[in-house]
């Protein structure tokens, strides 16, 4: 059953070794089990610390995993165990078909808005006109002004880097997107907005694994909420269920 | 692209016993029975084209001797190096002898150096420079030399009614465009780039690196970073090795690296740059 | 057979047959070093050969290098013409070639016709050479590489490993900074596909004769203690750009001798000969040349010729 899945984890376990701390070791993520399906929103829900941005960036390889496997589903039908791949091939499937987006920009210094972006579409492999054309209607649609689009993103406010930097991430939208609090910062005004572009794109066939801290936020994008606590998978199902019944003891 | 296997040098009439006693877990790069110095000891990797391969660590650590011997600038005590493009991959260029790696330096493995009066003639204009390449691989047509020269010199931001300034009247960064310009006259398969930004004011540094990244994304060349700053191999690698008392210490992806350091040296080196 | 027989076919040659006034310069054992460095160096064309270069009766750079190669290579037949800056009748000249006939007992003569043995610095005789003439060149600089690397390891590896970028970066940077190749004597030639050479001290203009030439050249360079040869019948290509085409120098002025202009087939290479009154005057600098065609000219009597063998 599992390679039905887009990605299946199994037994995922993570700690941190802090070798300048005499070697104390912090408990990450303590065997995690997760399926998701092609073209579903899974967000992951729990208190700060419970582990959610962990399981993100082990999928992501940004963190190394101690256990487990990570199973993922390739374009091409290959099921592959993103653990044991080598770094290489993580980098291509990084830049083919899995994605990640923080709240953090990672500025690319003297590279105007609309050359992020457009760069972004370009290394997924859009030729250059068309990259520009889409850079330009998703910076639109997250509400990014054209007279900024010639600015380098260092000079712009908070809630405008996150929204070019999400912007990036999504202009051509890969196969699974692990959003990993994309909009911190978001105000009222930017929200339906973000929201909106952030909703199309399990529509447009794309996966995603998410963290928000917004609830609202999960409401409206998640299919499902995965419930997470001390490093493990404490509840999981439909979103709203999930939220509804979780509310009071867990979720801030 | 470039694979590189059980790479070593060590400094003076050594050999493996030298290694013993030296490398991270003894704290030394100088082994204590012989004195000799271990510039590097079994370092290994593989680039693929269009890929760029981060090496890090502090001065000292061996990562310019690995460069060094791969460029054939110095020869290595031992190990081996394949570029797909020469002879198919089969051959060991480190086994070549001096003259057959002076010429795989014309137009298959291309070196940028911190120190531009290692990779140019101070005293030849920017344009003579690159025709210096030029001429290298074959090229005798004096408008077809100065042609490439200008689109490659224009490709690296080097303003054009300069190109016929002799380079020790630029800039560090000017240098620094040249010296890529000249880098990338023969469409190289393999480039190293030995902490090219280092010595370059913070705004020069972020113009030669952005021009770095494009390039490496445009030509599609296999790319060893060597750099002791973070900023610079967080910018164009995807994967890189820490170095440390010249051993590979650990070997990741790059935002790993980062984020997640696994060996104590790789933390310690992060926790610093990130202070 | 009697053992003075044995003597006279094999040994040196009885002494009442040595003209008595000789005074050798060089004894048997160098002159046979300098033979087998010319060897090599025909062996191996444009290579420059190491040689032993002795002290001779001459400054070193006056000369030395070509005059151990003359001493070294005639024969009791030869017949030897010295010239300096096309010039038969130079001190410098006249006294290399007295040397070389007190030395080796050899005739001399002024007409590169006539001779077997030419040395000669900054000129080859305008007079086409033929097959088993051997023109010897007094070279300053052999190093067509110096002022581009000092380094002679370095200097000797680019020889070895044929890397001449360095020598084309210096003509860009010319062109570019000139407009031209701007080199006139000791211009670079590529020896046989193979060697960079430095043609000096020669003009531009003597460059072509040496190019699949019938006769054999032969530098030394005393102070330098190099010898390189052009065997007969060997590519010179001047090193240029395929768009850039290698000139000889020109002159627009004629020869006093009235019947060379320089560009027609007849052509000559010309130097300035400045006057008391601030004019100047353009005349052929291979002298006995430019006599015999004034002679044949009417411009002068032929005694003009006798007058020429009387200067040695």
């Amino acid at each position: 059953m599992p390679f039905q899945n887009l990605l299946t984890v199994r037994g995922l376990t993570k700690s941190f070794t802090l070798h300048a701390v005499d070697g104390r070791v912090v408990r990450g993520l303590c065997g995690v089990d997760l399926d998701i399906v092609e073209g579903e929103h899974v967000a992951l829900a729990g208190r700060s610390g419970a582990g959610k941005s962990s399981l993100l960036k082990c999928v992501h390889r940004t963190y190394v995993a101690d256990d487990g496997v990570v199973v993922y589903r390739r374009a091409n039908g290959d099921a592959v165990d993103l653990l044991s791949m080598s770094d290489s091939d993580v980098a291509d499937l990084r830049s083919q078909e899995i994605g990640y987006v923080s709240q953090f920009l990672r500025a690319e210094p003297r590279r105007g808005v609309l050359d992020v972006v457009a760069g972004a579409a370009r290394r997924m492999g859009v030729d250059e006109g068309e990259a520009r054309d889409r850079a330009a209607d998703v910076l639109r649609r997250v509400n990014i002004d054209e007279s900024l689009w010639s600015t380098y993103p260092t000079l712009l406010s908070g809630g405008e880097k996150q929204r070019v930097n999400l912007a990036a991430g999504i202009v051509e939208a890969p196969r699974l997107l692990l959003l990993d609090e994309p909009v911190s910062a978001l105000d009222p005004a930017n929200r339906v907005a973000v929201l909106d572009i952030l909703s199309d794109l399990t529509s447009r066939g794309a996966t995603v694994l998410s963290v928000f801290h917004d609830i609202d936020a999960m409401r409206v994008l998640a299919d499902r909420v995965v419930v997470m606590e001390d490093g493990v998978v404490v509840d999981h199902g439909e979103a709203n269920q999930v939220l509804d019944r979780n509310l009071e003891r867990e979720l801030v | 692209m470039l694979r590189v296997e059980g790479l070593g040098k060590i400094y003076g009439p050594g050999g493996p016993a030298d290694v013993e006693g030296t490398g991270p877990e003894f704290g030394r790069s100088v082994s204590p029975s012989t004195g000799a110095v271990v510039g590097c000891w079994d370092v290994g990797f593989e680039v693929a084209a269009g890929e760029a391969l981060g090496v890090i660590g502090e001065s000292g650590s061996g990562k310019s001797t690995v460069m060094r011997c791969i460029a054939g600038d110095q020869t290595a005590t031992t190990g081996s190096a394949h570029i797909r493009t020469v002879d198919g991959g089969e051959a060991d260029v480190m086994g070549f002898d001096p003259s057959r790696r002076r010429s795989l330096r014309v137009d298959e493995l291309a070196v940028v150096y911190q120190d531009p009066s290692e990779g140019l003639d101070l005293h030849v204009s920017a344009g003579g420079n690159v025709a210096d390449r030029l001429t290298a691989a074959g090229w005798r047509n004096f408008g077809d030399i100065r042609r490439r020269a200008a689109e490659l010199l224009a490709r690296t931001e080097v303003p054009l009614d300069r190109m016929d300034d002799p380079v020790s009247t630029f800039s560090g960064g000017m240098r620094q465009r040249v010296q890529l310009a000249k880098a990338l006259a023969n469409q190289p398969s393999v480039l190293l780039l030995d902490e090219p930004t280092t010595g370059l004011d913070a705004s020069v540094a972020a113009g030669v690196l952005d021009l770095i990244r494009d390039l490496l994304q445009e030509t599609g060349v296999a790319a060893v970073v060597v750099s002791h700053d973070f900023a610079v191999i967080e910018m164009l690698t995807r994967r890189s090795l820490v170095m440390h008392h010249s051993r590979v210490v650990e070997a990741g992806l790059t935002d790993q690296l980062l984020e997640d350091p696994q060996h104590p040296y790789s933390q310690r080196l992060v926790g610093a740059a990130r202070g | 057979m009697t053992l003075a027989d044995v003597l006279a076919t094999t040994g040196p040659a009885p002494a009442s047959e040595v003209a008595v006034e000789l005074t050798p310069i060089l004894d048997e054992s160098a002159k046979r070093e300098i033979r087998r460095a010319v060897l090599t160096a025909i062996a191996v064309p444009g290579y420059q050969v190491p040689f032993g270069s002795r002290e001779m009766p001459v400054a070193r750079g006056w000369g030395s290098g070509g005059l151990q190669i003359s001493l070294a290579v005639v024969g009791d037949d030869d017949v030897v013409k010295v010239y300096d800056q096309g010039e038969d009748g130079g001190v410098n000249a006249a006294n290399l070639r007295r040397l070389i006939r007190r030395s080796e007992g050899v005739k001399t003569t002024t007409d590169a016709r006539e001779a077997s043995v030419i040395q000669t610095r900054h000129r080859v005789p305008e007079d086409e050479l033929i097959a088993d003439q051997i023109l010897v060149l007094q070279v300053p600089v052999p190093e067509p590489l110096r002022g581009i690397e000092r380094d002679m390891n370095e200097l000797r590896r680019m020889h070895a490993e044929a890397d001449y970028a360095r020598m084309w970066v210096s003509l860009y940077e010319d062109i570019v900074r000139n407009g031209v190749i701007t080199r006139t004597t000791g211009y670079p030639c590529l020896v046989d596909g193979r060697y960079v050479i430095a043609t000096t001290p020669i003009p531009r203009w003597d460059v072509p004769p040496l190019h699949q030439a019938k006769f054999l050249s032969l530098f030394g360079a005393g102070r330098e203690k190099r010898i390189y040869a052009i065997p007969p019948y060997t590519d010179v290509e001047p090193l240029t750009f395929d768009d850039v085409p290698f000139e000889v120098e020109e002159v627009s002025e004629p020869c006093r001798c009235g019947l060379i202009c320089p560009g027609d087939e007849q052509g000559a290479y010309l130097v300035e000969l400045p006057a008391q009154d601030g004019t100047s005057q353009w005349v052929c600098s291979d002298t006995d040349w430019c006599t015999r065609h004034r002679v044949a000219n009417g411009v002068l009597g032929s005694e003009a010729l006798d007058d020429a063998d009387e200067l040695w």
